[in-house]
């Protein structure tokens, strides 16, 4: 992610980071690209598989 | 003249049997703190004069002959996510710094109802994250096992005071291994109980769905005696589970012959390269328990990465929700490891988010399958002894990935047993895990591990 990038982003979500801190996050956010490509598994998920914690509404 | 350190049981002994006053013992670790805190900063408020109070009326109902149990004129030390009714509860950051909850946590209010005596809120990482922090209105706690280290977080103030003997148990809180964590750099006992054991009502929380409460203390017996106190159903949280307490110190007795641990190697041998103390620690440890009389045998789950991504993910989605207003409005409010991480957490899409959640459900299911013929798994707590406190890197979370976040993801109870100690005289641990509300086997096996080993004969040089 470049500078530019993450400018747009954290002014997207309202967020005042300092100046000096968004180098460091630039250098960073790639952490977070690999997280969540580590989320998605080679060849894709059924449509069937639901997440852990859907709605479950008391019994009775 | 009352001891340096005694672990809960032994003052409990002493106190049931009028050999000890509550009074003294609370004195004698106010002392304690006066004279030793100033290096550890565990505490962000001493509480002194409540304290002081509770112990005078603990001693009077025992001396009435009212004793309520092994918790009965106690002192013990919160952690500052733990809220508190009429005194400030901060999670060590400024944004919260003059916040004054009207109640107690649930479990705070169990921990009183069974005698014990709060001295007072203990240091934490901002809101069970950012740390070790420099820039927050109280400076980070140090380890007593040697100051220039970290005492690992977040439930920082916990591992130094227990540790240190300033009070003889404490609460954490662990959301990716914040009760785990302190409790291996520390050298204490810490149990990470099956999500929903323990009410978080009351709780700053740092992820909703993986947060979990629970005590931190020199022994596993000790632990036991304070998750007895503070488990139990809780209508108010939506998480906590209705489920049967048993007597988790009774169940401490009858030893562990017959038990199947499966080892989860690859976790701190080829995921999270652990040093070569930790490795030969943890070796020792499996054999301990095979001289015991379990089965130990190698299993393998999937990569480390894969869980840590699933939690890590849930975590900063949950944690960026919370405090997403405040962030908006004061970001240079919080200390700037808090705010970015934070910042980075911003990045992750709703789509990653629902991704590491059906990611969830798999390795939940997978864990499940793994442990199908086995009682435990044990792996390491964490792959080092204490770094140095600055050594510690802003987004180490994130670089690396997490030996203790895997049982957030599942919920299940998760415990750090201290086996050894480095030439330089640091703690090593390791971590043994059991099936969801089987928290009784996971205190048993520690307590016989601790029962057939010196590790808790030593104690910090202060």
């Amino acid at each position: 992610m470049t500078r530019a990038e993450l400018d747009a982003a954290f002014a997207r979500l309202g967020l005042d980071v300092p100046d000096r801190e968004r180098d460091e996050c630039a250098g960073a956010a790639h952490y977070i690209a690999e997280l969540v490509a580590r989320l998605r598994l080679p060849g894709g998920r059924s449509v069937a598989a639901e997440p852990a914690h859907v709605v479950k509404f008391p019994e009775g | 003249m009352v001891p340096e350190h005694l672990t809960i049981a032994e003052a409990a002994r002493l106190i049931e049997s009028r050999e000890l006053s509550p009074v003294e013992l609370t004195e004698s670790r106010l002392d304690r703190i006066s004279r030793l805190d100033g290096r550890l900063n565990s505490f962000i408020r001493v509480l002194a004069e409540d304290a002081r109070k509770e112990a005078r009326a603990a001693e009077a109902e025992i001396a009435a002959g009212r004793y309520r149990g092994p918790l009965h004129g106690v002192p013990i030390g919160l952690k500052d996510i733990y809220e508190t009714a009429g005194v400030p509860t901060t999670g060590h950051s400024k944004v919260m710094q003059d916040h004054v909850p009207k109640a107690d946590a649930f479990s705070v209010k169990r921990l009183r109802a069974a005698g014990a005596v709060v001295v007072g809120k203990l240091a934490t990482h901002e809101f069970a994250f950012g740390g070790p922090s420099f820039d927050l209105p109280w400076p980070p706690a140090r380890n007593p096992w040697n100051t220039d280290c970290f005492t690992g977080g977040s439930s920082s103030g916990t591992g130094a005071a227990v540790a240190a003997g300033l009070v003889l148990g404490g609460t954490g809180s662990d959301t990716g291994g914040s009760i785990r964590g302190p409790s291996a750099y520390c050298g204490l006992a810490g149990i990470k109980p099956t999500y929903g054991l323990i009410s978080r009502m009351g709780i700053l929380p740092l992820g909703f769905s993986l947060d979990h409460a629970g005590p931190m203390a020199w022994t596993a017996e000790d632990c036991a005696i304070m998750l007895q106190a503070m488990a139990g159903h809780d209508p108010a949280d939506p998480a906590s589970a209705k489920v049967q307490i048993p007597d988790y110190r009774a169940g401490l007795q009858g030893g562990v012959k017959g038990l199947r641990i499966g080892l989860i190697r690859h976790f701190y041998e080829r995921d999270n390269e652990a040093n070569a103390a930790t490795r030969q620690a943890i070796d020792a440890a499996a054999r301990k328990y095979a001289e015991l009389g379990c089965t130990v045998r190698d299993v393998t789950v999937a990569p480390l990465e894969q869980w840590s991504a699933c939690g890590v993910t849930i975590m900063l989605s949950e944690s960026y929700a919370i405090h997403e207003d405040n962030l908006k409005r004061r970001f240079t409010d919080y200390g700037e490891i808090f705010r970015d991480r934070m910042a980075l957490a911003g990045l992750i899409t709703a789509a990653d988010y629902i991704q590491a959640l059906r990611r969830r459900r798999e390795l939940v299911a997978e864990l499940d399958r793994a442990m199908a013929d086995l009682d435990l798994v044990m792996t390491a707590a964490a792959p080092s002894e204490a770094p140095p406190i600055d050594a510690v890197p802003k987004f180490g979370t994130l670089a690396l990935p997490s030996l203790t976040m895997p049982f957030n993801v599942t919920g299940s109870p998760a415990m750090s047993v201290c086996c050894g100690y480095t030439g330089t005289g640091l703690p090593l641990s390791f971590q043994i895990v059991g099936k969801r509300f089987a928290d009784a086997t996971v205190l048993r096996a520690a307590h016989a591990y601790e029962q057939a080993t010196e590790w808790r004969n030593r104690r910090p040089q202060l």
